[in-house]
């Protein structure tokens, strides 16, 4: 028999995984930058640094500012309205209510598919977005389940992290790539050594790999951030059979109609469930499997 | 000799900071409290406000049902009237049952129930529950909040210091636990 879970001990334990999971990242980037700059001249170090610092931070903070518009632009959505909405709303309302924010702007996305996300930098500019699907499809209950879960992505602060790791990513990235790039023009002038040149094959290996794991490292995080919204989800509802429900109808819907590709794939760690979900999952989604999402919220 | 000066420098400075940082988590959950008091009080003071507009509504249709639609109107006044939170509680939950029974009459009357106004009041009604419902767990959620970290350590500590004691998590009446929940 599963062992039960309780929602306290889980968002602890997710936090403190993502915690360990940003530390990597931040050791991988060190690590990187230290390689290369053995590789080439120290004083390399600095100046790709502080290129590659202010460029994604240039480009972070204007996506992170103004994610909310952004992303609501993106999937065409509307706001929603009292008259039209108001299972939306009053689901949204209690949901405040329960975690203590201030209600989000909602907005309606036309949609057959059940999905929601949240977006905005922080509680005050918080915006939660649901399809009109899942207005529809789900009873109060699930309703309410579901905007749990995108109320916690806001009460936790999930936006903010995970634009950190993506800047974190981001400049692993380009400093690599720098790197990479660097090698075609620089050509080796002394460093024909035989130690020489084995630093300069880490380097490069380091350069290829590096992107891919900070990528990898950073998807991890945001399943671990899924797996806490869940669990802060219950805390706010104290009904676990809610947002499992919705999951399972969710789940159904996707073996029924393996539909067109509405959003743009940006948007996808933003949503309750991966728009995007084929059959592979693992290591490259941004989501955990569904499946073990609603065993997990069983055992709540 | 200078590495000690530094030691203590360091450890002022670090006690300090967490005289600072707990002293302002104090007040944060203090007010947290308040707050979530607060957010019942307007839920209270919102379901008052509907009861004359559905008191109207329901006289159109059962003229004769004098006896529950004083006991409502009485509920409502003794909420309004009541000078604390703890008082309006009380009377809101007497308020609560009064207008079960409304509801309950109503089943009598097809006309009364097909009456449009009065299904937006009994919706309305019933979503206001919901939010009592949620705003009281977060009130219990912050007094449980409150309450470790005055009891942990080393916030039991500074706590001390502030004179910070445990809340009780004050009796609330639980009009709730009674209330079918009515799906629409």
């Amino acid at each position: 028999m599963a062992e039960r879970i309780h929602f306290e001990d889980d968002i602890r334990r997710n936090k403190l995984k993502s915690f360990f999971l940003i530390v990597i990242i931040f050791v991988f980037f060190i690590l990187v930058g230290y390689l290369i700059a053995l590789a080439l001249d120290p004083s390399y170090f600095f100046v790709i640094t502080i290129f590659a610092t202010i460029f994604s931070l240039v480009y972070i903070w204007v996506g992170y500012y103004y994610s909310d518009k952004i992303a609501l632009a993106s999937v065409n959505a509307r706001a929603a309205n009292r008259a039209e909405h108001s299972k939306f709303i009053n689901a949204a309302e209690n949901m405040a209510l329960a975690s203590g924010l201030p209600v989000p702007k909602l907005y309606v996305m036309n949609s057959s598919e059940i999905n929601a996300f949240a977006s905005g930098r922080n509680p005050e500019n918080a915006v939660i977005c649901a399809t009109s699907g899942a207005i529809e499809k789900l009873d109060k209950q699930e309703l309410e389940g579901v905007i749990a879960h995108e109320m916690s992505h806001i009460a936790n602060y999930d936006i903010r992290f995970m634009t950190l790791t993506a800047v974190l990513v981001g400049m692993i990235s380009i400093i690599a790539q720098m790197f990479l790039r660097n090698l075609w023009f620089a050509g080796n002038d002394d460093r024909d050594s035989k130690a020489g040149l084995l630093i300069m094959l880490a380097a490069v290996i380091a350069a290829i790999l590096a992107p891919i794991a900070a990528q990898l490292v950073s998807l991890a995080i945001s399943r671990r951030r899924e797996f806490g919204a869940d669990s802060t989800a219950v805390k706010f509802t104290r009904y676990p059979p809610g947002l499992k429900k919705a999951l399972e109808k969710i789940k159904r819907e996707h073996v029924e109609i393996r539909e067109t590709k509405k959003f743009p794939k940006a948007v996808a760690p933003l949503f309750i469930s991966d728009p995007f979900k084929k059959k592979i999952s693992g290591l490259f989604s941004t989501h955990p499997p569904i499946d073990v999402r609603i065993e997990k919220l069983g055992r709540m | 000799m200078i590495w000690a000066i530094w030691l203590i420098i360091i450890l002022i400075a670090l006690l300090v900071v967490m005289f600072i940082f707990y002293y302002n988590r104090f007040v944060v959950l203090d007010n947290r409290i308040d707050n979530s008091l607060a957010q019942i009080d307007v839920q209270l003071k919102r379901r008052a406000d509907l009861v004359p507009n559905l008191i109207n509504t329901v006289k159109g249709y059962a003229k004769h049902e004098k006896g529950i639609m004083t006991e409502v109107t009485n509920a409502r006044k003794a909420l309004l009237g009541a000078k604390d939170l703890k008082g309006r509680m009380k009377a809101g939950s007497q308020l609560q049952e009064a207008l079960k029974s409304i509801f309950a009459i109503a089943e009598n009357y097809p006309q009364l129930k097909a009456n449009e106004n009065f299904l937006h009041l009994q919706q309305e009604l019933a979503a206001i529950e919901d939010k009592i419902a949620y705003s009281r767990q977060f009130y219990t959620d912050s007094i449980l909040v409150y309450n470790n970290s005055v009891e942990v350590f080393p916030g039991a500590f500074f706590a001390k210091i502030f004179g910070k004691k445990e809340k009780p998590q004050f009796n609330i009446p639980t009009e709730e636990k009674a209330v079918p929940k009515v799906e629409f």
